[in-house]
């Protein structure tokens, strides 16, 4: 099927190249963008901060779009961030069930399973079982909040720092912060399993 | 898509996995950057075509849909004729779209997207001129109906033929929790209606309200939601 998509897009592309609709070596300059400046490690930088500046983080959770731009984040799909704080008795977590709607600019276009059917009927209904198949056992007594991004919002999760981080500098926590735990079906590495 | 079990298996991680599994992911992705502000400078014009593909496409990949709803939209707007494109990929020739747009246009469309291609942006463009150009909020004449604490039920009937009012709560019960400001409508403007801006919510919902015996202990569920959608309980 992808060869004869492909050649599909390709023409598509050429009849609106010819039409003045769109401009191929733009399109080159967004593909280049999203591939190399846009991922999960400008989230990461996000919540790094958020974890040794408490006032970072207070301007984070109230209002995560002028917080994310203040690293310089900023772009489609993020005109309203939102960064919701895991705590010991909250786990949050991400999806989207009537489409694939996702904090770009933090961490950049979405993955696969993210966007799959399984994932976006499964999550609102079972988010337990769920998050147990992947890994994630969250403690009966920890209430599971899962968000929906059906508007307008997009929401960031804001894990819980990892113990033994302590002495870590900001750039150090940065690395321990992955994709997974900023949507909430994982948690962050811990500094001992990144020696 | 939300609790239907007939979606229902695994969720299966692929390590490593790039931004574009092919080429054309990405041909198709920097397309819709030019496509958004010549149809309409809203998102839900392209998902209610992404949803209007048939099944086979929409289910068989993300961005197989967006080129199958680029394509009706374009036909729709006079861009393309019917089976234009079928007929270049076959070299041959046929029928064209009449529409074409002005090089003018096309320069301050690429500008436009060219904008935010950058590694970090100065935070004032980041946080205050991008969200005011990309998003959605409006002025709305009158104030919301609800605070938080509000208990609300969601309508039983679901708005046609495009609403994002999600089918597994439509009839339930919940409470508002946080008021998001006022947008364009979003069921209006995707069926190319015109409506006023409307409040929106997120709406706290338990899962045993949601999902009765089969709800898993201690889950909750928010969803972000348009007054319209909400009755006062």
């Amino acid at each position: 099927m992808s060869d004869s998509t492909a050649a599909r897009v390709e023409a598509l592309e050429a009849l609106l190249v010819e039409k003045g609709i769109v401009d191929s070596a733009v399109i080159d300059e967004v593909v280049e963008h999203y591939e190399t400046n846009v991922g999960p490690l400008n989230g990461a930088k996000v919540i790094a901060r958020a974890w040794t500046d408490p006032e970072y983080l207070q301007r984070l959770l109230a209002d995560g779009t002028r917080a994310v731009a203040e690293l310089g984040f900023g772009g489609p799909e993020g005109h309203m961030i939102v960064a919701v704080p895991n705590t010991p008795r909250v786990h949050n977590v991400v999806v989207c069930t009537l489409c694939s709607c996702y904090p770009w600019p933090a961490l950049g276009l979405p993955p696969n399973w993210y966007k799959s059917p399984a994932y976006r009927s499964r999550m609102v209904a079972q988010p337990r079982a769920l998050l147990a198949e992947m890994g994630l056992n969250v403690a009966t007594d920890v209430t599971i909040r899962v968000w929906d991004s059906s508007a307008e919002a997009r929401y960031l999760v804001v894990p819980e720092r990892p113990a033994g981080s302590d002495g870590l500098r900001e750039t150090e926590l940065a690395r321990l912060v992955t994709r997974d735990s900023m949507i909430g079906v994982g948690q962050p590495l811990s500094p001992a399993a990144d020696d | 898509m939300g609790g239907r079990t007939e979606f229902f298996g695994p969720v299966i991680r692929e390590p490593d996995e790039p931004t574009f599994h092919e080429g054309w992911e990405g041909r198709v992705f920097g397309i819709s950057n030019f496509l958004l502000p010549l149809l309409g400078r809203n998102t839900d014009i392209l998902r209610f075509s992404f949803e209007r593909t048939p099944r086979e496409v929409y289910l068989s990949s993300y961005y197989r849909r967006w080129l199958g709803g680029f394509e009706d939209l374009l036909e729709q707007a006079g861009y393309l004729a019917p089976g234009e494109v079928d007929a270049r990929v076959a070299g041959q020739s046929a029928p064209a779209g009449r529409r074409r747009v002005s090089r003018a246009r096309l320069a301050a469309t690429s500008a436009l997207v060219r904008s935010v291609l950058h590694r970090t942006l100065p935070p004032w463009f980041a946080g205050q001129v991008v969200p005011r150009a990309l998003g959605t909020a409006r002025p709305a004449l009158r104030r919301g109906r609800f605070t938080s604490g509000d208990r609300v039920r969601v309508r039983s009937n679901r708005a046609e033929p495009y609403t994002r009012q999600p089918g597994y709560v439509t009839g339930k019960p919940g409470v508002i929790v946080a008021h998001l400001g006022a947008t364009v409508f979003p069921d209006a403007i995707a069926a190319g209606r015109h409506a006023l801006p409307q409040h929106q919510y997120t709406v706290a919902f338990d899962g045993a309200d949601l999902w009765g015996d089969a709800a898993e202990p201690g889950t909750e569920v928010r969803v972000d939601l348009f007054e319209s959608y909400l009755e006062a309980l």
